[in-house]
């Protein structure tokens, strides 16, 4: 499909899910992606774009991103401020962290994300009605748990280090350390570097071979 | 009217100028010596260090200036970052994006007549607007080294680097012109052919099967190779570890015409420093492909990029480095001491290592570095190898050039004429990165 060089696609509707976080629908203009791909969003007059996961599933009618304001950063906050109505201009999907067709038949996924990292694993669930997975998600506060309810209750567990309301009280690596985690698992890690660090050590420690973890860190 | 063209950054740029320079001589302009006698200043911008931008701005402030004593117009294109290009409206007379080049004489026409924002067309279909671009042909610098560009921009998002953001996504020239073109200038009697692309080896990928693969260009290339007299060297440069497959190295192993020359970037050999720079490959999927490049093309020379002293890196990090070094028997390391670029991710990090930190680190890859390049050139002491002679060495009374695995020769000779051509030179001493011939009486090529 061709594209022009700078593309619009008009806002269907925006959800804030928190103070700072929210997800911007707009219309998908036969745009074409494999979920867990990313894509370049920008406000419609502005010089900057930002990379954000696709949060929608890939035979949505729409593409939909998660969104953490950026206190002072040149693109969220003016994103925060567009309505219903208005454009972002959008360049074409791209990325690798992906799951395989193969893999999906076969193998149990882990997916491990801190804050708007779940994005990614969202699209991938939610394309992928078949695929056997567990999500991890770690974040302060309970209320960063973003759309839950989209995962049956036993595939996805809440990490909360700063409240008491999540399924675990603490951070990912702690709960991590007390699991044994299935050799054969895929696992799938998205959100802040430290993180993905910390819990590539842990998988390392549990024999997870290198060519079962990929990662997608959020800058 | 007389242009003078200033070209900053890699051979991606260097290849964008030559097309420039086309251009404007097919505009009627003519080629000056220096800028002073220019009307016409450009520059090809780099974005991948500050020091680049820099540079753009102090002379843009000196040509601004002699604006008040001659007729000059200014332009800038190339590799710039949408920050820079706001600011660059303001100073240039002329900015424009490098696909937009078949439009520049217009624009020169134009110009004085509107603004530069308003004689930029409207936006364009990027993959037409490339297009367009690559029909330019260039006027190639050399008469016997050429750079061929086959695919534009980048996917891979490293976050050390700016170009995703200067150049945009991946779009590969179709094959029939990169063809056309590198038979022609085999025809021409061209010795070096280097295809370029940002991620060199993912060229095809864009199109999803209806274009062929970069191991199927290589395999065409070879067999033009074939059916021409000519001898020449076929190269290319910036791979992805990602995108390396076994089939480019059989390509490789099976044309004399393909150099046995392979520039795979490390970057680092730690894994944790590879997530955070986003690499998206581990060391150990780089080591399987070095295991079967070895296997496949035993006689290949491996060149390779590291970054050290990157954000956070730590002792033990750096470490795996010096071992993948000392691992992977390099010919050549690009080691460059991590520095912030403008527009890149890693650019809002603390840069919190310090200067002399990676100056011992740079100093320590060296060493390991040139223990294995001394050993391997002075395993050629005594052979007889293909050289392409390239220009005066800085030694008086030399030529130098490079064997088909770019290892450096210099050539006792005055004798200019054989520069630019293939011949045969006897191995007669090693240093640690480059040995030392004599020519044997037969010139293979020329």
């Amino acid at each position: 499909m061709k594209r022009n060089r700078i593309n619009y696609h008009e806002i269907l509707e925006i959800r804030h899910l928190t103070e700072s976080t929210f997800i911007i629908r707009f219309e998908k203009n036969g745009l074409k992606f494999k979920a867990g791909q990313h894509i370049c969003v920008g406000p419609p007059d502005g010089v900057h774009s930002r990379e954000y996961s696709i949060y929608s599933a890939e035979n949505d009618p729409y593409i939909e991103i998660l969104v953490k304001e950026v206190q002072n950063g040149l693109v969220t906050p003016v994103l925060k401020k567009l309505k219903v109505g208005q454009s972002v201009v959008v360049e074409e999907p791209v990325g690798y962290f992906t799951v395989k067709e193969e893999k999906v038949q076969s193998n149990n996924f882990l997916f491990i994300a801190t804050g708007t990292g779940i994005s990614p694993f969202h699209s991938i669930v939610k394309s992928n009605p078949q695929i056997k997975y567990q999500i991890l998600h770690g974040v302060r506060n309970a209320v960063e748990s973003y759309e839950k309810n989209e995962y049956p209750e036993n595939n996805y567990i809440l990490c909360s280090s700063r409240d008491k309301s999540g399924d675990y009280t603490g951070r990912i690596t702690n709960y991590l350390q007390d699991v044994t985690i299935d050799k054969d698992s895929e696992v799938y890690l998205c959100g802040n570097c430290n993180m993905i660090h910390d819990v590539y050590d842990i998988l390392e420690a549990q024999g997870i071979p290198n060519s079962q973890i990929h990662a997608e860190v959020y800058f | 009217m007389k242009y003078y063209l200033l070209t900053l950054g890699c051979q991606m740029n260097l290849s964008d100028s030559e097309r420039v320079a086309s251009v404007l001589n097919a505009a009627g302009y003519t080629k000056a010596d220096n800028e002073e006698d220019a009307n016409l200043i450009g520059i090809l911008a780099c974005s991948v260090r500050q020091k680049a931008i820099d540079k753009v701005y102090n002379k843009i402030f000196t040509w601004n200036k002699w604006k008040n004593k001659k007729n000059l117009i200014t332009f800038i294109s190339g590799c710039v970052l949408p920050a820079d290009k706001e600011r660059f409206l303001k100073l240039f007379d002329i900015v424009f994006a490098m696909p937009e080049l078949p439009q520049f004489p217009k624009m020169l026409t134009e110009y004085g007549i509107t603004s530069p924002m308003a004689i930029v067309p409207e936006p364009n279909n990027p993959i037409d607007e490339i297009q367009l671009f690559w029909d330019v042909k260039p006027k190639y610098d050399s008469s016997f080294e050429a750079f061929v560009p086959i695919q534009n921009g980048c996917n891979k998002f490293c976050t050390y680097c700016a170009v995703p953001y200067t150049r945009g996504r991946e779009v590969s020239r179709p094959s029939d012109e990169i063809l056309t073109e590198v038979k022609s200038l085999a025809e021409k009697g061209y010795k070096s052919i280097t295809l370029l692309g940002q991620n060199v080896n993912s060229y095809g990928l864009d199109k999803h099967g209806e274009e062929i693969t970069f191991a199927e260009l290589l395999e065409k290339i070879g067999e033009i190779g074939e059916a021409i007299n000519n001898e020449f060297w076929v190269y290319f440069t910036s791979p992805h570890p990602m995108d390396m497959t076994d089939d480019i190295f059989h390509i490789i192993a099976k044309y004399k015409c393909l150099g046995k020359q392979i520039h795979f970037p490390l970057q680092s050999g730690d894994e944790k420093v590879l997530i955070k720079m986003n690499r998206k490959h581990s060391v150990e999927k780089y080591r399987e492909t070095m295991q079967s490049l070895r296997r496949i093309l035993p006689q290949a020379t491996v060149f390779t990029d590291i970054i050290v002293g990157f954000t956070d890196e730590t002792e033990e990090q750096f470490e795996n480095t010096r071992k993948a070094m000392a691992e992977f028997k390099y010919n050549m390391a690009y080691i460059a001491m991590y520095s912030p670029r403008p527009g890149a991710t890693s650019y809002k990090w603390e840069d919190n290592i310090t200067l002399d930190e990676k100056k011992r680190r740079y100093a320590v890859l060296s060493e390991e570095l040139q223990k294995h390049t001394y050993e391997y050139n002075k395993s050629l002491i005594g052979k007889t190898l293909k050289v392409l002679v390239r220009e005066q060495d800085r030694k008086p009374g030399y030529l130098s050039g490079h064997t088909d695995g770019k290892i450096v020769v210099r050539l006792a000779s005055d004798n200019k004429e054989l520069i630019g051509q293939i011949v045969e030179l006897k191995i007669t001493s090693a240093a640690r990165f480059s040995i030392e011939g004599e020519l044997v009486e037969k010139t293979v090529s020329c």
